[in-house]
């Protein structure tokens, strides 16, 4: 009757934590990020987290019922994508930005802007250029000159 | 939760918050960007090794290591995916956080969710890699990619969860070495598989008589002899006869999500000047 189980508790807490620090990094990305793609995919990554907890209990507690609100969370997932991008798509069409900052007109009336788009300019990292052949080390010749044709390679292929 | 437990989960939180901080896309005063990413990179590495102190390792060697291998992916993919300037990696490191997440379902045993959430996501970022490709300025060189929203304070409020999360996690773990309480330690009620047993074993009390009565065989994952059924059997038997409405309302959510997607992204018709 009682089959000997793998699944302690201690796998259990296993599960809980990896589940809950997805949680916690996806919400940070929703908050932090300005950009709504970056943003859904962090709330995306909430939801993992969340299944993951589910299907460790589920586990644990030698029921069903954790799988099935998984398979619940896959298909919210999926309903939540498809309205979210959709709405992605007309904000972009208005603003012509994916900048979720664009949008604090619509908060409501008593609320201060968060930040006001200037001192965010400030605020951004500064573009790092990517480096061009100037940039590549310059190797001295060394040894003795081998016999060689004085042709460049590149007339030689004709 | 022991106390040390309490200091090495405010290790975690404290290094990782930190590492996150100075990750996420911002002007770090005049110091250059990549001297303070890398900074971050090894302070949030160092936060990832004291989390990894926290899990305690399963049995069996095998288990221990595929278990250690994907939880690192999963935390590391989603690290990534929250401070990625490219919304392209972003998405990729996506990619790699259901791929971890899939191998965690399938060492809990859940094969069936492991293929379906591997199908399920892959469009999902398939989509999201359009959606990039057609909308964002490419190369993260676009300003609202460079710059975060209240980093600080979205840092400290993520974190100060995480670290509440680990608190109470750490306590279900105490809380079971005490044992079940006295009455009842001959026959552990701690999970819902050990009603049945307890429900043959001892005389009928009115609150066991609730529990089986909210417990059904179709529930459980193991059959009358205490063997595991079969994973889309037994998931299938328990979706269409305990969770017959869920299906039912499950599909009219998606019906009303196709219904608004169509009706949000369609562009309106622009009025006609009468003829």
């Amino acid at each position: 009757m009682a089959p000997t189980d793998e699944f302690t508790l201690d796998i259990l807490t296993n599960y809980l934590m990896v589940g809950a620090a997805l949680f916690a990094l996806g919400m940070l990305g929703f908050l932090a990020r300005r950009n709504l793609i970056v943003m859904f995919l962090s709330v995306e990554m909430m939801l993992q987290g969340v299944a993951l907890s589910l299907v460790g209990f589920g586990r644990y507690h030698g029921s069903w019922t954790g799988q099935i609100f998984t398979i619940v969370i896959l298909t919210v997932a999926a309903c939540e994508a498809s309205v979210a991008l959709a709405l992605i798509v007309i904000l972009y069409n208005q603003r012509s930005s994916l900048d979720v900052t664009l949008w604090q007109d619509i908060r409501e009336a008593v609320v201060p802007a968060s930040s006001p788009i200037a001192e965010e300019t400030l605020d951004a990292e500064p573009v790092q250029a990517t480096l061009g052949p100037e940039s590549y080390p310059h190797l001295f010749p060394a040894g003795i000159e081998p016999p060689h044709p004085t042709q460049p390679w590149i007339e030689r292929r004709n | 939760m022991t106390i040390g437990d309490a200091i090495l989960a405010t290790f975690v939180v404290v290094l990782g918050a930190a590492g996150t901080y100075m990750l996420l896309p911002h002007q770090h005063g005049s110091a250059p960007p990549r001297r303070v990413h890398g900074a971050g990179a090894i302070t949030a590495s160092l936060g990832l090794l004291a989390f990894l102190l926290l899990w305690s390792p399963p049995g069996p060697v095998v288990a221990t290591v595929f278990f250690y291998i994907f939880s690192l992916a999963a935390t590391i993919g989603a690290f990534l995916t929250v401070t990625s300037r490219n919304p392209v990696y972003s998405a990729l490191w996506f990619a790699s956080v259901v791929l971890a997440t899939s191998g965690l379902f399938l060492l809990a045993g859940a094969p069936f969710l492991a293929a379906g959430t591997v199908i399920v996501y892959a469009g999902a970022i398939i989509v999201t890699f359009l959606f990039v490709i057609m909308l964002a300025q490419m190369e993260g060189k676009a300003l609202y990619d460079r710059a975060s929203r209240a980093p600080g304070r979205a840092t400290f409020a993520s974190f100060l969860l995480l670290w509440s999360l680990i608190y109470a996690i750490s306590a279900l773990r105490t809380h079971a070495s005490d044992g079940a309480p006295k009455a009842i330690q001959t026959i552990p009620l701690t999970r819902t598989r050990d009603i049945p047993r307890a429900f043959t074993l001892q005389p009928m009390s009115e609150r066991l008589a609730i529990l089986a009565g909210a417990f059904r065989p179709t529930s459980w994952i193991y059959d009358s002899r205490g063997n595991e059924k079969l994973n889309v059997a037994g998931l299938g038997e328990a979706l269409y006869t305990d969770h017959l409405v869920t299906v039912g309302l499950t599909g009219i959510l998606l019906f009303v999500a196709l219904v608004g997607a169509v009706a949000i992204a369609n562009p309106k018709k622009t009025e006609r000047a009468g003829p």
